[in-house]
């Protein structure tokens, strides 16, 4: 499946960058010194609070370096074209110490097709680094993390995005909306969430962008940041993204997203509203784990049902990745756990547009491991 | 100018919830976190006299595990507790748990 990209700070025309020039470069050095003085007086007004450790000291409790990684196969027939989606996510994690972490996510990926409508299928392997990042816990309320990292605007970029974690597999509409080029910034950000109430969780994260053409690590001149709230006991979050372009073109985007798992019932409802020059829209998402339907319990429990509906609202600005027209879209979907890290997915959906409608299928399986890279000891423990 | 006062009142509006968050931690006492932040290990020293405050601790560990990771992806099983610890640093910064719920997370993960 192609990531969908947005270069909208491409489209600027160039009498707009030269006439502001000279007053552009005064504004971003003033925007970046506030940035960094925000960041800083947040490290250093919580440097008083206490940070426990992570571990006790312990060597048999000591992080290790591991790699993971999500796969797949996923085939997608889009208005009856047959696209065959391979793609592997191998993620480093080294922790250093007890506050530091680099982690690391690269992305290889490759859409197959049938150019001409038969024949061989073809296609080029696409590579990408989707975070390359230094992570230092300052502090129980703040982390810093500098260089490349996933642009925290809405949840489905950060959380939702692996293949191995999303319900289906298509992105939603509004996903390049507020996360720049390949959905990530290259800069700095403090984010964290700690309690403000023994019922509300708070999370947040603040971060600045510069810009980058380099080839598989593009961003955008950006700042911006999200503010969650999270109540444990309904297990509902809701919060806003926000995003400023700090390039020629100055426009803002914003978001909306809310999180409810009802501690009843296994049904997860996720949503998110996003809105920018180039366009706006939401989508709406409830997923079903069948495990307490009293019905073939064996086989059920494994099962997962999925539907999502979502909207976009096309803009009078061009953009690369957003549809060009308003589109609606809903997809009915059906998961099967053959494990907790093996998945077999599938999904029916169908797009509304002003120029035609079309059937989208998906069909694949999904796989994640974990392995440390250490040693194991007799015990099947990490030594 | 206006965006620059944000971006200025953003980490002191920020910093005012921390402190006023930490007061409320050190005055809410006895709490499963502070016994989580003893470590895996600390019921094995305490004996029976702990065992309630380990059962407690544990539950609320699982309780905040299905309510954490859940809320993105299936919960997973259980890892050896070294590679829990990279793990859960890792969703810590993704996921922005708090520092207690990792704590006690950590602790139910590596029972």
């Amino acid at each position: 499946m192609p990531k969908q990209r947005l270069h909208v700070v491409r489209h600027v025309l160039p009498g707009c960058r030269s006439a502001n020039a000279h007053g552009s470069n005064r504004t971003c050095r003033k925007f970046s010194a506030a940035c960094c003085v925000g960041f800083i007086s947040s490290v250093f007004m919580l440097a008083p609070t206490r940070l426990r450790a992570q571990s006790s000291g312990d060597d048999s409790q000591r992080p290790v370096p591991i790699l993971s990684a999500g796969a797949g196969f996923i085939t997608t027939f889009d208005s009856g074209d047959a696209h065959l989606g391979p793609l592997v996510a191998p993620v480093l994690l080294i922790p250093i110490g007890e506050r530091w972490l680099i982690e690391s996510r690269a992305t290889f990926e490759s859409d197959l097709s049938r150019p001409s409508g038969s024949g061989g299928f073809r296609g080029k392997l696409r590579k990408e680094v989707d975070y390359l990042q230094l992570d230092f816990i300052a502090n129980p309320y703040v982390t810093l993390t500098v260089g490349r990292f996933l642009t925290p605007f809405g949840i489905f970029n950060e959380r939702l995005y692996p293949i191995w974690i999303r319900n289906l597999q298509t992105d939603p509409l509004v996903l390049p909306i507020g996360v720049g080029p390949s959905n990530a910034s290259t800069g700095a950000m403090a984010r964290g969430g700690f309690r403000i109430h023994p019922k509300i969780n708070l999370n947040y994260a603040l971060y600045f962008s510069a810009l980058s053409t380099v080839h598989v690590l593009d961003s955008d001149r950006s700042a911006g940041g999200r503010l969650g709230i999270y109540l444990p006991g309904p297990r509902l979050e809701f919060g806003g993204s926000f995003q400023h372009l700090l390039q020629s073109e100055r426009s803002n985007s914003f978001g909306f997203h809310f999180v409810w798992q009802p501690p009843a019932v296994p049904v997860d409802l996720r949503g998110e509203y996003a809105r920018s020059a180039r366009g706006s829209g939401y989508w709406v998402e409830s997923a079903y784990r069948l495990n307490e339907v009293p019905l073939m319990r064996s086989a059920l429990r494994h099962m997962q049902v999925v539907a999502r509906a979502q909207q976009f609202f096309a803009s009078a600005l061009p953009s690369d990745s957003l549809p060009a027209a308003n589109t609606r879209q809903v997809e009915l979907g059906a998961n099967y756990y053959i494990r907790d890290d093996l998945r077999l997915v599938s999904s029916y959906g169908r797009q509304f547009t002003a120029g035609a409608n079309a059937n989208i299928w998906t069909i694949g399986l999904t796989y994640r491991f974990v392995a440390p890279l250490a040693g194991r000891d007799k015990s099947g423990g990490v030594d | 100018m206006r965006n620059h006062s944000m971006i200025l009142l953003f980490p002191l509006i920020l910093n005012g919830a921390g402190f006023w968050a930490a007061a409320q931690e050190r005055a809410a006492a006895p709490h499963p976190a502070s016994i989580a932040a003893a470590g895996p290990n600390s019921s094995a020293t305490a004996k029976s006299g702990s065992t309630q405050s380990e059962t407690t601790v544990r539950l609320e560990g699982e309780k905040r595990f299905k309510a954490n990771c859940a809320r993105c992806h299936a919960a997973p099983h259980k890892f050896p507790p070294r590679m829990m610890g990279t793990i859960i640093r890792h969703m810590r910064v993704r996921s922005t748990i708090t520092d207690e719920d990792v704590r006690l997370i950590l602790h139910y993960m590596s029972q």
